[in-house]
């Protein structure tokens, strides 16, 4: 392959990677949560988009702000009724009630929807601009795309608005957040409504671009995870940056003679550890929580 | 400190420890252990070959969620990836029969690879703390199943293995060979709440820092439970390889059973000796239930009792009984006693939400 197309691959990779993090990234800096349910919320979201295409004849990504609010409301449900409830619990509870919620969560996908592999077939699937030999697919693009502006929004939202710096505050120090009048349950499922909302998007890209049952949530959490550590915890810009370092290696990796594809697994494992031993807090970030 | 079982703290550290109790309580714990067992032994008496079979798988869970309960329950590392031990075991196992090695050699070798396997990958792996070690072992348990996948090591396609059948009449000894495993790892967990080792263990669990500074060993200490874990663990693996005859990385390596050994673990008490059996015999037959009534909602009914255990009992059965046994408060009647126990108990559940 040549290096333009590896390039372009990798950009678009990249930024789609960042938007299935960004969800994490918040969820987890905000309130000290690895949601393990992550996988299992782009689960969701891809599901929500193809239930818009095939019954409603939207487009998933005319559709993403639709998918994005049910999947809102969803996270706000979740965060009220289960995760509030042990909030101040060392991490191996929470670690372990978000995975039996994904567990449950994918379960009840595949009761209403099978266990059958899915894709959505839009009419441009197969478009898209050609650079020379280098092609640019269409809706990867758009992905791309809309990854990016999703990162900026968040960022923007946390950094300039009165409901993203309460839930910033809330992030530093609960207690200090308290006092200065903030609702700290209703910034807590805020951030979980806005995590699982982000999740959505990420899933209703994803049913375009790749075809999907209910099983494939763990492997998007482990990626999530993984992207995460290498770009820092707690911005979206650091989401961003560990989403290209991530797909940069899973771009690579497969070209070195002898490896071939499959590994996808065993690299983010060990990109992963690599990280955590060399540089603990991530490549751009600063620990949220000490 | 040689006080019994009761003395652990809980893993909870925020919780209230319970304090020390009458100094027999290992000896009970030990007592009733090896009479749930004993209870078990029994049900290849029956002749009843579909309760054989749903009762070896239970044993081989109570030996899961005791061998997790060594570096999960009393050090309190959240390993998340053991099956990758199971399935080590597994397939070592599978490749010396396929090689007409004995079946006891392939099981040795099994646990020697894992045991080496848990050393190796703990030396890293076991510097990192909480989360991260947590995903660290759960990427390996799935990095473990993709390599053996795109390896096909079992040379079945896909990674699957298909074994000779062992015999008919096997069954059985497959059932006791679970059951022998299962009340070794009741010794050794007694041994833990009782030994210098499994004091270590428990200090680490509460506080690592702590610990250091009184002199333990930690980084060692650690390394030798999360072998401990393994051992067990592949030996059940190779036990299970050659009783289902046929197996694929999709079953060997799945991630559930990992979450299974902690379910079952903090459903009964982790750190606890009697736990791991009581939410291993509790859980397992539910489940089977299920199974037999026709509805595919494993995953759902894992979900919910997680769900349910980590808000309601995140200390588990079995402290809660204690705490409801033990500990009649100062001048109250008989009469009064349940009131008082059942007060405990609630205070004792009550969440740790905002």
């Amino acid at each position: 392959m040549e290096f333009g197309q590896v390039f372009v691959n990798w950009l678009l990779l990249g930024s789609l990677y960042a938007a299935i993090a960004l969800g994490f990234s918040l969820v987890w800096g905000i309130m000290n949560i690895v949601n393990l349910a992550h996988g299992s919320f782009i689960i969701v979201g891809a599901y929500t988009a193809f239930w818009l295409y095939t019954q409603l004849h939207i487009d998933p990504f005319a559709g993403i702000l639709l998918t994005m609010a049910v999947l809102f409301v969803i996270g706000w449900i979740v965060q009220y009724v289960a995760i509030n409830r042990v909030i101040r619990a060392p991490f191996l509870v929470t670690f372990l009630l978000t995975f039996g919620l994904d567990l449950l969560i994918a379960d009840l996908v595949q009761q209403f929807f099978t266990s059958d592999l899915r894709s959505i077939n839009t009419s441009y699937a197969n478009a898209g601009i050609n650079l020379g030999s280098t092609h640019i697919p269409f809706d990867r693009l758009l992905a791309a795309i809309i990854a990016v502006i999703l990162t900026a929004l968040l960022s923007y939202f946390l950094a300039r608005t009165r409901v993203g710096n309460a839930i910033l505050a809330t992030g530093m120090d609960r207690d200090a957040a308290r006092l200065m009048g903030i609702n700290i349950r209703t910034t807590y499922a805020l951030t979980f409504g806005l995590g699982a909302a982000l999740a959505g998007a990420a899933g209703a890209m994803l049913s375009e671009l790749y075809p999907f049952n209910p099983s494939i949530g763990g492997a998007y959490t482990l990626r999530a995870f993984v992207i995460i550590v290498l770009g820092g915890l707690g911005s979206p810009w650091g989401a961003l940056a560990g989403g290209l370092v991530f797909g940069l290696a899973e771009t690579l990796v497969p070209l070195i003679p002898g490896v071939g594809p499959g590994y996808d697994d065993a690299i983010a494992f060990a990109l992963m550890v690599v990280v955590l031993i060399v540089r603990p807090n991530g490549l751009l970030g600063k620990p949220f929580y000490s | 400190m040689a006080t019994g079982a009761d003395t652990q703290a809980s893993p909870i550290a925020e919780a209230p420890s319970p304090a020390p109790k009458e100094s027999r309580g290992w000896l009970w714990s030990l007592l009733i252990g090896l009479l749930i067992l004993g209870l078990i032994s029994t049900v290849p008496l029956l002749g009843d070959a579909s309760a054989l079979h749903t009762w070896t798988l239970i044993v081989m869970f109570i030996v899961l969620a005791q061998s997790w309960n060594f570096i999960g329950g009393f050090a309190g590392y959240a390993a998340f990836g053991n099956v990758a031990f199971f399935g080590i075991g597994a397939y070592t196992t599978g490749l010396m029969l396929l090689a007409h090695h004995p079946f006891w050699s392939g099981l040795v070798l099994g646990a020697l690879v894992a045991g080496l396997f848990a050393f190796l990958l703990g030396l890293p792996v076991l510097r990192l703390k909480g989360h991260y070690f947590a995903i660290a072992t759960l990427g390996i348990a799935e990095a473990l199943g993709e390599f053996t996948t795109v390896r096909n090591i079992g040379g079945g396609g896909g990674g699957l293995m298909s074994l000779p059948l062992p015999g008919l009449d096997s069954y059985v000894y497959f059932f006791y060979a679970f059951m022998g495993l299962a009340v070794i790892c009741l010794l050794v967990t007694v041994w833990l709440t009782r030994s210098r080792f499994g004091y270590a263990l428990v200090a680490i669990r509460e506080s690592e820092r702590a610990a250091e500074a009184l002199g333990i060993a930690t980084y060692r200490y650690k390394v030798i439970a999360f072998v401990m874990s393994a051992l067990p663990t592949a030996i059940a693996g190779g036990l299970y390889a050659y009783w289902s005859t046929g197996f694929d990385p999709s079953t060997v390596f799945d991630v559930g059973i990992s979450v299974e050994m902690v379910l079952l673990c903090f459903l009964g008490g982790a750190g606890t000796i009697l736990g791991p059996i009581v939410g291993a015999v509790a859980f397992e037959l539910a489940s089977f239930q299920l199974q037999t009534s026709g509805l595919n909602l494993h995953n759902t009914l894992l979900g919910l009792a997680i769900a349910i255990v980590t808000i309601f009992l995140p200390q588990g059965v079995i402290r809660v009984a204690q705490e409801f046994v033990s500990r009649p408060g100062a001048g109250s009647g008989r009469a009064n006693s349940f009131m008082e126990g059942m007060r405990r108990v609630r205070r004792f559940i009550a969440a740790n939400g905002i």
